[in-house]
């Protein structure tokens, strides 16, 4: 009697379609959200303190400040200014931070605070179709010929023009033609503002990029410059040591072109340091910003992983019950030995990971013992049913009570564990097993605590590891794949475990 | 590698012997054959009295029922005029909760296990039951207190303290295999096989010993009574049969558990049912229980009367 729709074959479909789904999400989210199998992937994220100080000249205070833009290269998660007295304002193309004040007495400092994270996925050149405008440098007939000089000293040097002139300023010693046309003493920022001029002589439109090269630890330093000249259809960076072109790994652009980076009036002696400070964060809480910027915002903000960090913590410890739940399937159905109670033992292992193991051990055999005890002399008095359980719940909150006080006067973690133990299920346990005692005496008492101490165990090994609790909650479809394999197991009909040995003297094989 | 594994049995061989194991049983058989409606005629035991007694199935006596905590104080009054009497939870399996008063008066209670009690205790127990100690889910349950069961004397010798039962598994109203139940001074006078209990197969032809197992272990002497089980033989065979079969039309169950035990004077007597009988009586038998059910299912007729289905069972040999 064949049917074309037996339970077992929609089951059996269902597993398939879960597993193939389960896969298909997984894909998805490792390959656009970033998820990763391990629980403690990261993502680095940077800090970058940018500290401004300046003294007051006495006049109104208007401080205007370079600051870098969402972009490919980086995300913005938080930016924060912290500037007592100050109104704050952005300017309105975003890319200046404007503070102004009334006028002020003594040092100010003002700190502007960015957390970014570095999506490593899509660095990329500034693309810009318009070609900027070129202001020819006005030179006399001797610096032009100064010029042309360098430029054909520069010809000696491999690459584009603004590497070859790069080449150029850092050939150690300097080439006669350059020593003659730079002043003496040149500052960093002056080195590059003569590149750019002698680039825009050669026609190349170029422009100083100010930001902060991301190293660890870095502290208190000064911007960070880049020159960046523009090659057709985009603005190309380049080292100004090394030449080396695009963006390096870990620099952050705050500020292009000509203006400048901090403006400050009514200041003086105004200056800007950075900071940065390097933080790994797990890959999980980027996911949302990789999505946004992957454009996938909608399904993410549908998915648990948008929920606040409250809630999916909660989610995160739930997703656990299923796969807790398959075990007690597959020892009940397949193994076959019987527990106190179907969940007991599912329930003592989810205590068992917020005790620790040892520790849950040596406490819940504690609680179980002097509950025990305890019960053992109620039962001399004769109880009703009801009342006599509530005893025991009584009895092994007074227990807890007491490991607790204990544990922490005598700084044992074992008994301070006590309070994570569910309680009705403890007096259950308890209520169970001195019933077994009575009528089927200790061995069969022990067989069965040692039957469910042996579930909660192996449970408990599943549950703890931090890995599969991660890939629970970050693939959480799996638990479709469980609920089919639970539903497929309740058509089990193959023999249990213990049954092979239950019969075995009925095998003819022996 | 199976030295390794010696005392387990590779699934094969079990599966060659047509032994049904328990996933089996509820999802092929329980399942498929008892309606799950069905179920409170068998778990309370007043109702099965009752259906009984229309049936036609003799069943011991019902002295009474006690339903309420304050009527416990008054258990004297029902079972005044009875010798002795036996009170059991309404809902209870297993045998849990049954105390069974051979002798009493006034204050003086003495057990089958010759345990003396006072009044006490006996109220004990019956409020005991009352909350639910011996009850399926621990739900509120009923005392019944019935007659005892004049045990035969046919199984003299064969059984230490406690009553010796027969339990007859009936598939589609045809008794597919029996045993007998022998409590033992391991199994402290209780009739349960993995308390210690002696289970002897029995040929349900006839009624005769197949063979006798305790702990899963071949014996053929009684470990207390040193009777030799090979000798033993159920009289009154087709009346027990009779009452299994009488069972089905009873209950609407098609696989069931009858527990029958032999009265001195009222012959055999039904005890209880069971909706979920267990697979013990497969190792009792030495046989597994598929092939059986599989011969039921393709060769026996179906519609006819319990009598007629009881001679056809007989008439196979």
């Amino acid at each position: 009697m064949k049917k074309l729709f037996s339970v077992r074959k929609v089951l059996t479909l269902c597993l398939l379609l879960s597993l193939v789904w389960t896969g298909v999400c997984a894909y998805y989210k490792i390959r656009y959200w970033g998820f990763g199998l391990h629980p403690h992937a990261s993502t680095n994220v940077w800090r970058i303190d940018a500290h401004i100080q300046f003294v007051p000249t006495g006049g109104p205070i208007e401080v205007s400040f370079g600051i870098p833009q969402e972009s490919a290269e980086y995300k913005i998660l938080n930016e924060d200014v912290s500037a007592k007295g100050y109104d704050v304002k952005k300017s309105q193309d975003g890319k200046r931070l404007v503070l102004s004040s009334p006028a002020k007495e003594k040092v100010q400092n003002i700190y502007y605070r960015l957390k970014v994270y570095d999506n490593e996925d899509s660095r990329g050149k500034l693309a810009d179709p318009t070609k900027p405008q070129l202001e020819k440098p006005v030179y006399d007939e001797e610096m032009t010929q100064q010029a042309e000089d360098i430029w054909a000293a520069a010809e000696a040097f491999e690459g584009r023009l603004p590497q070859k002139l790069i080449a150029l300023f850092n050939q150690q010693p300097l080439d006669a033609s350059l020593n003659a046309f730079l002043p003496e003493e040149l500052n960093e920022k002056q080195r590059v503002m003569k590149m750019i001029e002698l680039l825009a002589f050669k026609g190349v439109p170029a422009r100083m990029a100010r930001g902060v090269r991301l190293e660890e630890g870095k502290q208190e330093s000064l911007p960070d410059l880049m020159l960046e000249s523009y090659d057709g259809d985009k603005w190309r960076l380049y080292d100004i040591y090394s030449g080396k072109d695009g963006l390096p790994k870990n620099f952050m652009v705050f500020q292009r072109g000509g203006k400048s980076l901090l403006d400050v009036s009514g200041g003086a002696e105004s200056r800007v340091r950075f900071s940065a400070l390097k933080s790994a964060t797990s890959t999980f809480k980027m996911a949302g910003h990789r999505a946004k910027i992957n454009d996938l915002e909608s399904a993410y903000e549908y998915s648990i992983y948008s929920l606040p960090l409250l809630a999916q913590n909660t989610l995160k410890w739930l997703m656990i019950f299923p796969l807790a739940i398959l075990i007690t399937v597959l020892m009940r159905n397949v193994v076959g030995l019987s527990t106190m109670g179907t969940f007991t033992p599912m329930l003592i292992a989810l205590s068992l990971v917020q005790t620790g193991f040892f520790e849950g051990i040596v406490c819940f055999t504690l609680i179980l013992t002097l509950g025990l005890l305890l019960r053992l002399m109620l039962s001399k008095l004769n109880l009703l049913l009801v009342p006599r359980i509530a005893s025991v719940v009584i009895f092994v909150i007074l227990i807890m009570q007491g490991l607790t006080v204990i544990g922490y006067r005598l700084d044992i973690a074992v008994a301070a564990s006590a309070v994570f133990f569910p309680i009705i299920i403890t007096a259950w346990i308890i209520e169970r097993a001195s019933i077994i005692w009575e009528e089927e005496g200790p061995m069969n008492t022990i067989k069965e605590i040692i039957y469910s101490m042996f579930t909660a165990i192996v449970t408990y090994f599943v549950v703890a590891s931090e890995e599969i609790r991660h890939v629970m909650f970050a693939f959480n479809e799996i638990n479709l794949v469980i609920l089919f394999t639970v539903m497929l197991l309740g058509t089990y009909t193959g023999y249990r475990l213990t049954e092979l040995k239950r019969f075995y003297p009925l095998s003819k094989g022996k | 590698m199976w030295n390794l594994l010696k005392g387990i049995a590779r699934p094969k061989d079990l599966r060659a012997e047509g032994i049904l194991g328990m996933n089996a049983r509820n999802y092929d058989i329980i399942s498929k054959n008892n309606v799950r409606r069905l179920y409170p005629l068998v778990d309370d035991k007043v109702q099965t009295k009752m259906l009984a007694e229309k049936i036609g199935i003799s069943t011991p006596q019902l002295i009474g029922i006690i339903e309420f905590q304050h009527e416990v104080r008054n258990f004297q009054q029902l079972v005044k005029g009875h010798k002795s009497f036996v009170i059991k939870p309404a809902h209870g399996s297993g045998g849990k909760g049954v105390l069974v008063i051979t002798h009493w008066n006034e204050d003086v209670f003495e057990t089958a296990s010759h345990k003396i009690l006072n009044f006490h205790d006996v109220y004990q127990h019956i409020s005991n039951i009352l909350s639910g100690l011996y009850s399926l889910g621990g739900q509120y349950d009923t005392a019944v207190i019935e007659e005892m069961v004049h045990f035969s004397d046919a199984f003299q010798n064969f059984s230490y303290q406690g009553v010796p039962d027969v339990r007859i598994i009936v598939y589609k109203g045809y008794p597919a295999m029996a045993m007998m139940r022998l409590a033992t001074r391991q199994s402290a006078g209780r009739a349960n096989l993995h308390q210690g209990a002696v289970g002897v197969g029995l040929d349900v032809h006839d009624g005769k010993t197949l063979q006798a197992v305790m702990y899963n272990k071949p014996i053929s002497f009684h470990p207390d009574t040193k009777a030799d089980l090979k000798t033993l033989q159920v009289p009154f065979w087709r009346e027990h049969l009779l009452i299994g079969a009488k069972a089905f039309e009873m209950t609407g169950l098609g696989y069931l558990g009858a527990d029958i035990v032999l009265d001195k004077t009222h012959g055999p007597m039904m005890l209880e049912l069971n909706a979920r009988p267990g697979l013990a009586i497969q190792i009792a038998n030495g046989k597994g229980l598929i092939g059986r059910l599989q011969k039921i299912d393709e060769t026996y007729p179906a519609g006819l009367t319990p009598e007629e289905r009881v001679d056809f069972v007989l008439s196979q040999t």
